[in-house]
C-alpha cells in the first residue's frame, strides 16, 4: 500500500488482487444471507472506498485493522441501505395482468405466423432492423442499443417506430392475402 | 461490472497519494488557527476597551481551561474517526471533557447561589452570545471541516457532531471574554444550550455533508 500512495501501479494491482479474496470472505462470512451478487455489490464498495481513502493509510501501521475498518462500515452502509429499500419497496412476482372484463384480457393473444414476422423483420432496412433486434428480442435498452451501435437515442427511437409501424403495414397485408 | 474489471480500473488511476499527518499533527494545525482567532479577538477586546473587563478567577479559569481541552480533544477525536482502524471509543474523552465543563458551571452556580441568594436565571437573556458562538463556531470550525473531508466518512454524523464540539468549545471561550457574564448558570444554560443544539444539528446532518467519494469510475 505504501508503494502504492507512491503511485506504483503495479503494487497497487498486485495489492488490489491480494485483498480481493480477503474482502469476499470477510463479507461472505459477516452477511452470510447475501447472495452472490450482492457480495460483489459490497466488495465493488469496498474497492472503491480503499481506493478513495487511500490517503488515509498510515504506512508504518499494520494494513488489515484499516481494511477491516473499511469493510465493517461499507458493510453497514450496505445494510442500512437494504433496509431502506425494503422499507419502501415490495417485491411482487411477475404477475399475469389481468382485468375484470373477459374481452379486455389479451392473455390468450398469440401471434399466428411467426415465420411471416420474421421474414417481415429480414425486409426491413438494415437501421430498423437492428433496431427492432436490439431493443424488442434481445430486449437491451435504448442506452446499450446506442453504445453497441454508435446510433442515437433518438435515432434508436425513430427507427424503432418506423420499423413497427413497416412490420404492421406488412403483416396486415400477410393476414389478408 | 465485473470485480476484476473493476480493478484494471481502478489501476489506471493510480496518483501519487501523500499519507494523511497523524490525526494530532491535524489537530495542531486546526489549533493555531482556532488560538490565532482567540488571541485576535483578545487583542481587539483590549484595543477597543483599553482594559480587560473579565477577572479571570481560578474556577473562571478552570471553566475555560475545560472548554479549551474540550475543543482539543474533540477535534482530535473527530480528525481520528476519519481515520479507518483508529479507536472506535473515540468520543469517550470530549464526553469527559464536557463533563468537566458542565461540572465547573454548575459548582460556580452553586458559589453563586451562597454568595448572592440566587442563581440568576431569570435575570440575563444572552442572545448575543448565541450569535457571537453562532458566527465564531462557523468561523473557527470551517477548516476542521475542510481538513475531515480529506478523510473516510465512516461515521459521518459523529464526527460532523464531534467537529461542531471543538468549534463551539472553542467559540465559547471567545463569547466568554468579549461578554463577562454576573451568574455562571447563565452561561451553563445559554452557552451550554447553543452548543446542545447546534453539536445535535450538525450531527444528524453530518451524512448529508460528509459522504464518500463520488464512486463512479470512469
Amino acid at each position: 500500500m505504501a508503494r502504492a500512495q507512491q503511485g506504483d501501479s503495479n503494487a497497487y494491482g498486485t495489492l488490489r488482487r491480494a485483498i480481493t479474496p480477503r474482502v469476499r470472505r470477510l463479507v461472505r462470512s459477516r452477511r452470510g444471507f447475501l447472495g452472490d451478487s450482492d457480495v460483489e455489490d459490497v466488495v465493488q464498495e469496498v474497492l472503491l472506498s480503499v481506493h478513495a481513502v487511500r490517503a488515509t493509510y498510515d504506512p508504518a501501521r499494520p494494513l488489515m485493522p484499516w481494511l477491516s475498518a473499511i469493510v465493517r462500515h461499507r458493510l453497514a452502509d450496505a445494510g442500512r441501505r437494504h433496509a431502506r429499500q425494503g422499507a419502501h419497496e415490495i417485491s411482487v412476482d411477475d404477475l399475469d395482468v389481468t382485468f375484470q372484463t373477459p374481452v379486455a384480457n389479451s392473455r390468450e393473444e398469440t401471434f399466428g405466423d411467426p415465420d411471416a414476422l420474421a421474414q417481415a423483420i429480414q425486409a426491413l432496412p438494415p437501421g430498423q432492423r437492428q433496431a427492432v433486434e436490439l431493443l424488442k428480442l434481445r430486449e437491451l435498452s435504448l442506452k446499450e442499443a446506442s453504445a453497441l451501435t454508435g446510433m442515437s437515442i433518438g435515432a434508436l427511437k425513430i427507427a424503432t417506430h418506423r420499423a413497427i409501424a413497416s412490420l404492421r403495414r406488412a403483416l396486415q397485408g400477410t393476414d389478408k392475402a | 461490472m465485473k470485480t476484476d474489471e473493476l480493478i484494471d480500473r481502478l489501476g489506471r488511476d493510480v496518483t501519487v497519494t501523500r499519507p494523511l499527518p497523524t490525526p494530532g499533527m491535524r489537530t495542531a494545525v486546526w489549533m493555531v488557527w482556532a488560538l490565532s482567532y482567540l488571541i485576535l479577538v483578545a487583542v481587539m477586546m483590549f484595543a477597543v476597551m483599553s482594559s480587560a473587563r473579565v477577572t479571570p478567577t481560578p474556577l473562571y479559569l478552570v471553566q475555560q481551561g475545560a472548554a479549551l481541552v474540550t475543543g482539543i480533544m474533540a477535534a482530535r477525536a473527530a480528525l481520528a474517526s476519519v481515520i479507518p482502524g483508529a479507536n472506535d471509543r473515540v468520543w469517550v474523552v470530549p464526553a469527559i471533557g464536557v463533563a468537566t465543563w458542565a461540572a465547573a458551571l454548575s459548582w460556580a452556580g452553586v458559589l453563586d447561589l451562597q454568595a448572592s441568594g440566587t442563581l440568576g436565571v431569570t435575570s440575563q437573556s444572552d442572545w448575543p452570545c448565541v450569535a457571537s458562538m453562532t458566527v465564531g463556531g462557523l468561523l473557527v470550525g470551517a477548516p476542521l471541516a475542510w481538513m475531515l473531508r480529506r478523510g473516510a466518512p465512516l461515521t459521518p454524523n459523529l464526527t460532523v457532531g464531534l467537529a461542531a464540539l471543538a468549534a463551539l468549545s472553542v467559540a465559547n471561550i471567545e463569547a466568554c471574554l468579549t461578554r463577562p457574564h454576573a451568574f455562571a448558570l447563565t452561561v451553563l444554560l445559554w452557552h451550554g444550550g447553543t452548543v446542545a443544539a447546534i453539536v445535535t444539528l450538525c450531527a444528524i446532518m453530518g451524512h448529508r455533508w460528509l459522504r464518500w467519494p463520488d464512486m463512479t469510475t470512469r
